[in-house]
């Protein structure tokens, strides 16, 4: 009896200091992480527009709520440029083969990709991971958003169709799902007026 | 006292190398090694890991009784991986986006747990970092050789670097999963082949855990 109380007592001061360590690491870490994070979204909305376009954030409790298509859409954000509405930055995290992929989608006021970003992902270094290379990435640049994509292992490529990453067609279609749904939204509520003027954010609207 | 610190550093790295001499840590080194870098950045981060715990659980050998070690043990790696995790997240990004994805995997690492068990609660703090120097670097050689090997002939490069020119079809199958295990086998193998014909005596089948 008193060696389980002497060695539960050890346990209970290892587990008591350990959590405080984590705890006060935590407390540090949080601001930074938080902006870290933060930076890096607006890194990815600057990657598909240009660095002198600014972003508004549009409600995406709403979006969410129109279809349950629209579930894997994070952020969206209204890209201005001198005032002028040039197109939207579209945030996703469709699932790939080891976890969400968080995917930025920028689209043109014209109905074309003006290319995607891809962020934090878990894909298999090599393989997936070459996904946010340019040469799997720029596919996407420019393809109309009128025609859902396709992802192809081989053959000739036709306009809406990209070509999958060798040994990662998990990937190659998680992010194409990600840029359908992107391209969906903006069909069915970003290029309609009426919809558009509900999501954009009491006080801001001019 | 220098030497003996000395030994334990260089057992890890050749002697008794965790990859190709202990046969442990199998799962980052099947999963990881599609390439040389990536070899390099999850040899290191286990290796800085491996250190930081090797040395606290040698500190606090005489106060961790051996029934409640493993769960001890387990708090400890995991508290210190975390904290690193955290830490690199918030201050050094660039880092974390390279590195990022191996942290939470070194938790999985049995290595760790096998030199704290084997090494770090029976030995003193000096001698438990240098036996986490060593294992922690004859981890990254063993992934480097083997990063390096899948690259060269499953995309025809070298830390990226192209070496067999456009022509070359890559044989895919190597950077593919079962890939690792072949060249694993191999390597192992031709290392086994090339140190018992240099010395004999020194391959004790009892070494192996």
């Amino acid at each position: 009896m008193r060696e389980i109380l002497n060695l539960g007592l050890k346990l209970l001061l290892i587990t008591a200091v350990a959590g405080l360590a984590l705890g006060i690491v935590n407390a540090i870490t949080r601001e930074p992480i938080k902006a870290q994070v933060e930076y890096m979204d607006a890194q990815s909305r600057i990657a598909v527009f240009s660095k002198d376009t600014e972003f508004v954030e549009l409600n995406i409790d709403k979006i969410k709520s129109i279809s349950s298509d629209y579930s894997i859409i994070a952020q969206v954000f209204q890209a201005r440029q001198n005032a002028q509405v040039i197109g939207y930055a579209i945030k996703t995290t469709p699932s790939g083969y080891g976890g969400a992929i968080e995917l930025t989608v920028g689209i043109s006021t014209d109905g074309t990709l003006t290319g995607i970003y891809i962020g934090n992902n878990s894909e298999t270094p090599g393989l997936g991971a070459k996904a946010s290379e340019p040469e799997f990435r720029d596919q996407f640049k420019g393809k109309k958003v009128d025609k859902q994509l396709e992802v192809i292992k081989s053959g000739k490529l036709s306009d809406n169709q990209v070509q999958a990453i060798s040994g990662a067609t998990i990937t190659s279609k998680a992010v194409t799902s990600g840029v359908n749904t992107a391209m969906k939204l903006y069909n069915e509520v970003l290029s309609d007026d009426t919809k558009l003027q509900q999501l954009i954010v009491q006080g801001d609207a001019e | 006292m220098m030497k003996g610190v000395i030994k334990d550093f260089l057992n890890g790295l050749w002697n008794e190398n965790p990859t190709f001499r202990l046969v442990i840590g199998m799962c980052p080194t099947l999963a990881v090694t599609t390439n040389a870098v990536n070899g390099v950045a999850m040899g290191l981060a286990a290796a800085f890991v491996l250190v930081g715990s090797n040395a606290m659980i040698s500190a606090m050998r005489n106060f961790i009784s051996p029934k409640i070690r493993m769960p001890a043990f387990v708090v400890v790696i995991a508290s210190f991986v975390t904290i690193v995790g955290m830490v690199m997240k918030a201050f050094l990004p660039a880092l974390d986006r390279s590195l990022g994805i191996f942290i939470p995997l070194i938790v999985v690492n049995c290595i760790i747990m096998a030199r704290a068990e084997a090494f770090a609660s029976k030995q003193p703090v000096l001698n438990s970092i240098a036996d986490g120097l060593g294992m922690g670097l004859g981890f990254t050689l063993a992934l480097v050789m083997l990063g390096s090997i899948r690259e060269l002939l499953g995309n025809g490069t070298i830390f990226g670097l192209n070496v067999f020119g456009a022509s070359y079809e890559p044989a895919l199958l190597i950077i593919m999963p079962p890939g690792a295990f072949i060249t694993l086998g191999l390597l192992i193998g031709l290392i086994n082949l090339l140190t018992r014909k240099s010395k004999e005596s020194s391959v004790k089948e009892g070494d192996r855990q």
